[in-house]
């Protein structure tokens, strides 16, 4: 398991450097964030001193050995648009961000085994095929629109959800969650459709039943089993997903979330900001990545024998 | 089910930020505001933003005089008085019996403090430069109820301009912005939890006439869809900027909020430096079509660069009426001559600028195309616009036109003049030494020879120079609660005065 995790740490660190490089070399190309921090009449002297204090003076080598030293401990730079330490402000949002992801993923996952067990039983039923009409529905509807709706229907026309903001009951959680919940829950029933499909012709599950195990029992302990790996791997893929799309349902919904904070500092050259959110993006998705390569391994022995010591 | 397990599975969570966040619900005494985005800043410097001013200006702090949107008229109010005692100097009389929300007593001496730290600093406020351009003031505050203000030239607007100045303590920083500011105002900041609210609590201290409302909320949405069922589910009292579909709604309120819109044409690059060229595109525009199609009719066709109500506006101008078989030999004949009308030209506007922009921008393009030019659109956003809009200008980005939107709320045209017209100024690609020294002698002007002087000048925009190919004079929306009582005007849009709200009768909350 340690020479699996090894190379796997080592593979998916990779792509980790590059978005935090790519990301410090993208926002700079954009140019210097002076025209939007300083007035009209700034004199040559305020841009210059401007740059300075914000090291934008330095050649890019440079700056990007100071950014890194900096990360190293722990010092991301000061927001240019609110003057807060960027790390702090990344820190206050990403976990409304994961709480987001985290219970919609949940979600997700537990609904898309009822119902994708539930059709892949009983194959071209009326249940199946029902599943199967509003799995494909669910993972083709656009998210702004699903949200937009939401609003108009719950909120306005039925008047039973607020129709956005982070403070009050459960019921604020309903509309951010349900937008961000339908694409990869639509996904997973499909996924966990066809691995169960699978699971549940393979002869040790038709010996199951003929020892009598009740359907549950068939189910849910022994073909989902072997049905689960291929649905692990994508719910990681869709978990990262969340991360990195919860801007849609951030912005219209006004959670102060992490996607939001990334999108207002790109749209401000916010440099420290952005850079420091992606970051930490970055770092989760990497532990994901893992954790989801670990599952993986645990449920797939031959994941693990594949890989070299 | 899956509803159900959200409720349950997230009972026990809570959203960071979430304690002070949000409208709360409606209690008759607090006033909920839905804006497009959390201002920036509250520093009162930076006023001028529209961000920052709909929260701050007249709400938190105030300055010393104050424009009336509609007449155009400066009224009192940090200053009781205000006259000019010298070519170059002006004397204002300071109001007594004002405390700041700190509760230190207001003087002349915070006055001069305040106009200091905004204009002389090394700041860079932003009101310093749309303002007051690179000239210094000399502030004195000759005893506590008397201020004498000296410019460098004579300046017949010095009190319009001052009336962007807002007055702060002399103890705020004079040397690095506030995050939130003190002021004299009729509210006050509680607290600002940074990407849920801002609210503000109304200031007992406050010598005017108390608000109607003792509390104040604002949140952001950034979806006007979203601020406008705000509005229809009685979770704010007022919401801005909202889009033309709303306009039938009884909740909603047009208002026209001194923006036009237009197409700055690249004077330095060909074809666009060829001025049959852009009284071409000038002539192809459609501009009835697009206010009615686009801009679902709240807009009207424009002809020059400031709204009726601003000093300067030339009610002789006539938006120029669409005619595509003369903007189309106009090209014709510049292409004989060998200027290179197939050269594509580049329309760059920015994305969010009102609603139906990009429309807008594909429209233009079509008449522009329509007429024998080569166009394609860019949708910037506003960073990227800006290198577009300001000196230095880009270079080797080819002819471009910009769609531009510009404000003028300080009701002058010399303000917009000094930015659009002149050959170098910051927002102008080129111009004529002729038209410079006319800008220069309409600014030294008052009363109605400046009003004549701006507006023959914009007219002269029109016949030699032709850098703007006007479109409409913008309006806003505004989403107001059947529970209130509300007249927006054309200063709404940067200066939401809470103290004008009230409760509509027989509200119930």
């Amino acid at each position: 398991m340690i020479p699996f995790l090894r190379k796997r740490v080592l593979s998916s660190a990779v792509p980790l450097v590059c978005v935090v490089l790519g990301v410090f070399f993208l926002a700079r190309m954009t140019g210097n964030p002076v025209d939007l921090y300083l007035p009209l009449s700034a004199t040559p002297e305020q841009r210059a001193e401007f740059s300075a204090a914000q090291g934008f003076d330095l050649s890019i080598p440079t700056q990007l050995w100071n950014y890194l030293v900096d990360a190293a401990h722990f010092d991301f730079g000061t927001s240019l648009r609110t003057g807060q330490p960027a790390g702090s402000m990344v820190l206050d949002a990403f976990p409304v961000t994961l709480q987001l992801a985290g219970v919609t993923m949940l979600l997700a996952l537990t609904g898309a085994v009822l119902v994708g067990s539930l059709a892949a039983y009983r194959p071209n039923s009326l249940i199946d095929r029902i599943a199967s009409l509003l799995s494909m529905t669910a993972a083709s509807i656009p998210d702004f629109w699903f949200a937009i709706m939401g609003v108009l229907v719950f909120g306005v026309s039925l008047g039973l959800l607020p129709t956005s903001g982070t403070l009050g009951g459960p019921e604020i959680w309903v509309l951010p969650i349900a937008t961000l919940l339908i694409r990869p829950f639509g996904v997973l029933v499909q996924v966990v459709r066809g691995s169960m499909v699978t699971a549940l012709s393979a002869p040790y599950v038709k010996i199951a039943r003929g020892k009598g195990a009740t359907p549950r029992r068939v189910v849910f302990g022994h073909a989902l089993r072997n049905a689960v790996t291929p649905v692990l791997t994508v719910a990681g893929d869709l978990a990262v997903g969340l991360v990195n799309g919860a801007v849609v349902v951030e912005t219209i919904f006004g959670w102060p979330g992490i996607g939001k904070l990334m999108i207002d500092s790109i749209l401000q050259r916010d440099f420290a900001v952005l850079q420091a959110a992606v970051l930490m993006t970055a770092v989760t998705i990497f532990a994901l990545n893992i954790l989801v390569d670990v599952c993986h391994a645990l449920t797939d022995p031959r994941v693990r024998q594949a890989v070299p010591a | 089910m899956l509803l159900a397990g959200v409720v349950l599975l997230s009972s026990g969570c809570a959203v960071a930020g979430s304690a002070g966040g949000d409208t709360g619900r409606a209690d008759g005494r607090t006033l909920r505001v839905v804006l497009t985005q959390e201002p920036p800043t509250l520093e009162p410097c930076e006023a001028s933003l529209t961000g920052t001013g709909v929260v701050v200006r007249s709400n938190i702090t105030e300055p010393l005089v104050e424009r009336d949107p509609t007449s155009g008229e400066l009224n009192p109010l940090l200053a009781t008085g205000w006259k000019q005692t010298a070519p170059r100097t002006w004397t204002f009389d300071i109001r007594s019996g004002v405390t700041f929300q700190n509760g230190a007593p207001f003087t002349a001496e915070d006055a001069a403090f305040s106009i200091d730290r905004a204009v002389n600093s090394d700041l860079a406020c932003n009101v310093e430069g749309y303002v007051f351009g690179d000239d210094d003031l000399e502030v004195d505050a000759v005893n506590d109820s008397r201020l004498t203000v000296t410019t460098e030239q004579p300046d017949p607007i010095l009190p319009l301009r001052l009336s962007f100045v807002e007055v702060v303590p002399r103890t705020t920083d004079p040397k690095a912005k506030v995050r939130v500011p003190v002021g004299t105002g009729p509210y006050a900041v509680t607290s600002w939890k940074p990407g849920a609210a801002i609210s503000l609590n109304r200031n007992d201290r406050y010598w005017g006439e108390a608000p109607a409302f003792a509390r104040a909320r604002y949140v952001w949405r950034s979806d006007a869809s979203v601020r406008a069922a705000m509005i229809d589910k009685d979770e704010a009292e007022i919401a801005v900027a909202l889009d033309p579909m709303e306009a039938e709604k009884d909740t909603t309120a047009a208002y026209p909020n001194n923006e036009t819109t237009a197409l700055r044409l690249d004077g330095r690059e060909a074809p666009l430096d060829d001025i049959r060229v852009r009284r071409a595109i000038d002539l192809a525009v459609d501009r009835e079509g697009i206010v009615d199609a686009l801009l679902g009719g709240l807009a009207e066709p424009a002809g020059q660069l400031v709204p009726p109500g601003v000093v300067g506006h030339n009610d002789a101008i006539e938006p120029t009426r669409q005619n595509v078989t003369e903007a189309r030999a106009l090209v014709r004949e510049a292409a004989a001559d060998g200027v290179p009308t197939g050269r594509r030209i580049t329309l760059v506007a920015r994305n969010g600028m009102f609603s139906g922009v990009s429309e807008t921008a594909e429209a233009l393009q079509y008449q522009m195309q329509q007429i024998g030019l080569n166009v394609k659109v860019r949708m910037a956003d506003t960073a990227t616009h800006l290198q577009y809009q300001l000196r230095p200008l880009p270079e080797d980005v080819g002819p471009v036109a910009l769609l531009i939107m510009h404000g003028n709320q300080a009701g002058d045209a010399g303000f917009t003049t000094s930015q659009y017209l002149l050959a170098d100024g910051p927002q102008s690609t080129f111009g004529t030494e002729a038209l410079d020294e006319r800008v220069a002698d309409a600014g030294a002007l008052s009363g109605g020879a400046r009003q004549k002087a701006f507006a023959d000048l914009l007219a002269e925009q029109n016949e030699s120079v032709v850098q703007y190919a006007h479109l409409a004079h913008m309006s806003g929306l505004l989403g107001l609660s059947r529970s209130i009582r509300y007249r927006p005007d054309s200063a709404t849009g940067d200066e939401l005065r809470l103290a004008d709200v009230h409760p509509a009768e027989g509200a119930k909350h």
